[in-house]
């Protein structure tokens, strides 16, 4: 008895603990608005901010005839042999641009900046930064060296190029002090990369299909202290050619136009060279060497996109290696790339991006665009209270003060009354047949169970941008009509479906759950924790899932109702392997079939498997993968 | 004996309490959430992430409650809303959490930027608490839900579905290690500078020396790789079971999940722990051995007359293994915990695993079920030594 009440005295005290720490909390306030204080003055910090940060030039930077001669001191194929030696032309991964140069809107004829460290020199000559007899660094007329800080992440890869870099630099008479910070401060919410805390600043962007690019290289792109750090203009770049080019890149649907806007940014990018782009990362991948109908491409991040035509003579099962496990089969809380491959093997893969353009890959006939009919724009007049999108990106309920684009493109503020403003609606046509594995065919309940979960902000979902923007979705079981807000005409319009998906989804509003329910009946916030949902749900891609052995793989057998026949293979099994060694020595063995470049990597274990396919035991696929490497160039100190 | 166990209890909670405190304020100071980049995608080129949105998302990981209200939450499950007394609701307006902070950005003269949370624009009462979802608390045997390796589902799923992996492993390399290392060590110990020895002595700091990941490195290559190669019978480089048909030779096509199959996934990671494990606890006899053969009584034991098997065997290694037990029972966590480096190395679905992967991937209420089970297995391991000090040593006496 005795300990029990000391037990819940202890219990006690804690809990009074919680309560008396809590009340050193901020309490007791009654917030009439709120506010986002950009600076404060304390009794413990000195604080002597006159004007806005980062808008005095860099004393080095700000010279373009540095940058450039930066540019043309790198050896950019040097660096690219010393992380890639398996890669046999290195030149094949050079980036000139912001834009691979295989993508559609890649521009042709910018400034190159071949390795050229003589005309490097001479520029740094020009710029005032002479070398002295005998010194390794050059000084200016003040007698200051032209030393500047480097800044990436403590990542073996970059500190492998980055040695190179330096070391160009240095041949240069240019000195680089090199910090290898770690990845959650040099890319953290408001610190490093964010704050434009660097002068040489060294990360990677991942290209898309779609370009973008708006908040990256526009003048009001760069984060500052009075926008509170929007933006993702790092190099404080604001070219105002480009930045006009970039957005007319971004507001209009015309292929032709886009390609010949992009042109304009890459010539101003090439031209005062913000930002030096190095060259593409590679994706390795690496097969059985007996696998067929495997065929991946730049621009799409999924090889399993035709998973149904996958096929090895002689098995009835493929394995494929995962680093991770999924979380979930839920794929609105669980996008890691082990769960979409998951899903696209259960659920289909209606959109593709094969070689950075967009294709129509399961399910509908076509992509709907302007071009085809299947998209349509029109003059809608829009009243006070209705959603659209202002100028500046967000969905908002139109009301006084709020300025939108009209029909005619122009800007305006609205002040009552109506506004005429273009507003899109996409036609999608399902192809016939689409059936559930459990024999049930896709009906318009499915798809409006869709838009409902998917948009619902009680599903565990984090992003809402297209549902906030789409005014509806009107289903039925062989289509599916999207009407956007007025004023939302994104780029990559044609493959925007119901809930925020890549073209159209559902699910089973059908089935029934072990409790008796049917999914229709479930609510929203339950999905997350369905076993129905996160681990056996069923749809009408190639397979279904049979089995998931947590910690070991998932098994998926043919889907019978498969709407394209029976796939080529049986079985699919999906293994986790988190260690890359471990890994490679399972496809050496015959233990695995396909490993995807998040296992292999770019390390030694590449090497080896390079190896193994010289002596024809596997295959292996070295695609320039959409992330390149650069090194953005502060303007501005702070 | 009753009085010291009580004793001894009460200080496992305490302890148990203290190490609950210290791991999950490690834990809250580590880098990385779920939540990480969140903000960072506020205003992309195709990402628009409100306030509303990191709000709600916060919520659904307990985010946005202080820290000590986590705390209690997750060790005992209260607060779960106002508290009820006699029909009344008392301090329904208590924060507990803000959801959305008011952040300063504080410029230092050196011109450095830092953000400072100055107030709360929202905060999170004990009203709100009504209806979330929480766990009964790990005082109570429930863990939780995860947030990464298994979404929203309850943490105790995976534990249970990861440990009859490990103590598969574990308690066959034990097991074994110590049916090799004792007879071992005792041998060395009585053939004292021998060539045996000497081999042996060798042999042990070899093994204990070599890091477990670099011997599994080399099995793999050596066993499974250049062996299949040769056409020799070779062993699978990892997991506990395979998922389709393999051929070996000798043995014929092998089927998923057979008792051949299980006992081949099984031999190299065993057989990586066996080596490191027995290297350690031959050494440990050997030297309690020499120290217990130098004694009075063995001396007096042969000077009787007695046969050396027995003078060995029954005078001397049953005190020689009394400091052994310690070290035995301390295995017991390990057990349980799983060998981190050995199962990663040959992809073994453990606990090891699991607890890096649950560390790689921010998943906290995971990590923190095995730190705390862990913390319980090893307070209990030492109670369960001290006690069987007593029944293997009468001179040892508790009150």
């Amino acid at each position: 008895m005795a300990t029990k009440n000391r037990l819940m005295a202890a219990f006690s005290t804690l809990a009074i603990a919680a309560f008396l720490l809590a009340a050193c909390a901020p309490g007791g306030v009654t917030v009439v608005e709120t506010q986002i204080v950009e600076r404060v003055v304390t009794q413990e910090v000195e604080v002597v901010v006159q004007a806005e940060a980062y808008t005095t030039p860099h004393p080095i930077l700000s010279d373009i005839r540095v940058r450039k001669a930066i540019a043309f001191c790198s050896n950019r194929p040097e660096m690219i042999a010393s992380v890639y030696t398996f890669v046999d032309d290195p030149n094949s991964l050079l980036m000139d641009t912001f834009i691979p140069s295989d993508h559609w809107a890649h521009a042709a004829g910018v400034e190159q900046y071949a390795f050229d460290p003589a005309q490097g020199a001479a520029l740094l000559d020009e710029a005032g930064w002479t070398l002295a007899e005998g010194a390794d660094v050059r000084q200016n007329a003040a007698g200051e060296a032209l030393a500047l800080h480097f800044t990436t992440t403590s990542a073996a890869f970059r500190q492998t190029w980055a040695a190179v870099f330096e070391s160009n630099m240095a041949d240069c008479g240019i000195q680089v002090v090199r910090l290898h910070a770690p990845a959650s401060w040099w890319f953290g919410d408001t610190t490093g990369l964010s704050r434009r805390d660097f002068e040489l600043g060294a990360f990677a962007w991942v290209g898309e299909a779609d370009p973008g690019g708006e908040t990256l290289y526009a003048c009001d792109g760069i984060p500052l202290p009075s926008n509170g750090w929007s933006g993702q203009n790092y190099m404080g770049w604001c070219n105002e050619a480009a930045s006009v080019a970039i957005r007319a890149a971004n507001n209009t649907l015309d292929r032709d136009e886009r390609i010949a806007q992009y042109a304009i940014t890459q010539q101003e990018f090439a031209k005062d060279m913000p930002s030096l782009p190095l060259f593409n990362r590679v994706e390795v991948l690496a097969t059985n060497k007996d696998l067929a109908g495997f065929a991946p491409a730049p621009g799409e991040p999924y090889a399993t996109y035709n998973i149904h035509e996958w096929e090895i003579a002689g098995l009835d099962t493929i394995v494929l290696g995962y680093t991770q496990e999924p979380a979930s089969l839920f794929t609105l809380v669980e996008n890691a790339f082990v769960a979409v491959n998951a899903y696209i093997t259960l659920g289909g893969y209606p959109v593709s991006s094969l070689n950075y353009d967009f294709q129509a890959n399961m399910y509908v006939t076509q992509l709907p665009t302007l071009d085809n009919g299947g998209a349509t724009l029109a003059t809608v007049d829009v009243a006070e209270g209705t959603t659209v999108v202002d100028t500046s990106g967000a969905a908002v309920a139109l009301a006084s003060g709020v300025t939108v684009k009209d029909a005619d493109g122009n800007d305006v503020a609205f002040s009552g009354g109506t506004v005429p403003m273009q507003q899109m609606t996409l036609n999608w046509e399902l192809v016939p047949g689409i059936t559930f594995s459990d024999g049930a065919p896709v009906t318009a309940a499915d798809i409006d169970l869709a838009t409902a979960i998917n948009c619902s902000p009680d599903s565990g979902a984090t992003d809402f941008t297209t549902c906030d923007r789409t005014a509806s979705a009107v289903a039925t079981d062989t289509s599916l009509v999207v009407t956007l807000v007025p004023g939302y005409t994104p780029p990559l319009y044609f493959t925007v479906g119901n809930g925020g998906c890549s073209g159209p989804c559902w699910y089973p509003a059908h089935r029934v759950l072990s409790d008796g329910r049917t999914l229709a009946d479930v609510p929203a916030s339950e999905w997350t924790t369905l076993p129905e949902i996160a681990e056996s749900p069923i749809d009408t891609g190639a397979y279904m899932i049979t089995e998931w052995v947590k910690g070991q793989s998932m098994t998926f057998e043919a889907n019978p109702f498969f709407y394209l026949g029976a796939p080529k293979t049986p079985t699919i099994v999906i293994k986790f392997v988190a260690d890359t060694n471990q890994a490679v020595a399972q496809l050496l063995t015959g233990q695995v079939d396909v490993l995807f470049g998040e296992t292999l990597g770019a390390g030694a274990e590449v090497q080896t498997v390079r190896d193994a396919a010289d002596a024809g035991e596997v295959a292996i696929y070295i695609l320039p993968s959409a992330t390149w490497e650069h090194i953005d160039f502060n303007l501005f100190t702070r | 004996m009753t009085a010291y166990l009580i004793r001894r209890a009460i200080q496992m909670v305490g302890v148990l309490v203290l190490s609950a405190i210290v791991s999950f304020l490690l834990l809250d100071l580590a880098p990385g959430s779920p939540t990480e980049g969140l903000r960072q995608q506020v205003n992309t080129s195709t990402r628009r992430i409100t306030e509303e949105d990191i709000a709600r998302i916060l919520a659904s990981y307990e985010l946005d409650l202080y820290t000590p209200f986590r705390f209690t939450r997750w060790l005992v499950g209260f607060p779960t809303g106002p508290l009820q007394l006699f029909g009344k609701e008392y301090f329904a307006d208590y924060a507990v959490g803000c959801s959305a902070a008011i952040e300063a950005e504080v410029v230092d003269s050196a011109g450095n930027f830092s953000v400072r949370t100055i107030g709360c624009a929202r905060y999170v009462t004990l009203a709100d608490m009504v209806g979330r979802r929480t766990s009964n608390g790990v005082m109570r045997g429930d863990f939780g839900l995860s947030w990464g390796l298994l979404r929203a589902r309850p943490v105790a799923d995976l534990v249970w579905s990861r440990l009859p992996w490990t103590l598969q492993l574990m308690g066959l390399s034990y097991a074994i290690s110590l049916a090799i290392a004792i007879p071992l060590g005792v041998y060395q110990a009585v053939r004292q500078y021998s060539r045996f020895d000497y081999v042996f002595t060798f042999a042990a700091f070899a093994g204990s020396s070599m890091p477990t990941f670099f011997f599994g490195i080399l099995m793999i290559l050596f066993v499974s790789i250049l062996a299949q190669r040769a056409g020799l019978p070779w062993l699978p480089p990892g997991d506990a079971v395979a998922v389709r048909d393999y051929f070996i030779p000798v043995l014929g096509t092998i089927e998923p999940g057979t008792a051949m199959d299980r006992v081949l996934h099984t031999i190299m990671p065993v057989s990586v722990l066996v080596l490191f494990n027995t290297a350690f606890y031959t050494r440990f006899v050997r030297s309690s051995m020499l120290e217990v053969l130098r004694q009075n009584y063995v001396r007096t034991a042969r000077a009787k007359g007695l046969v050396e098997r027995v003078v060995i065997l029954k005078h001397a290694l049953r005190n020689a293994l009394i400091p052994f037990v310690t070290v035995v029972v301390y295995a017991i966590p390990g057990i349980f915990g799983g060998a981190i480096i050995t199962e990663s190395v040959f992809n073994w679905p453990g606990m090891g695993r699991l607890f890096i992967d649950a560390l790689g991937r921010a998943d906290y209420p995971v990590s923190m079920a095995l730190i705390m089970i862990g913390a319980f297995l090893t307070v209990v391991a030492t109670l369960l030594g001290d006690v069987l000090y007593t029944l293997v040593d009468p001179r040892i006496k508790y009150g």
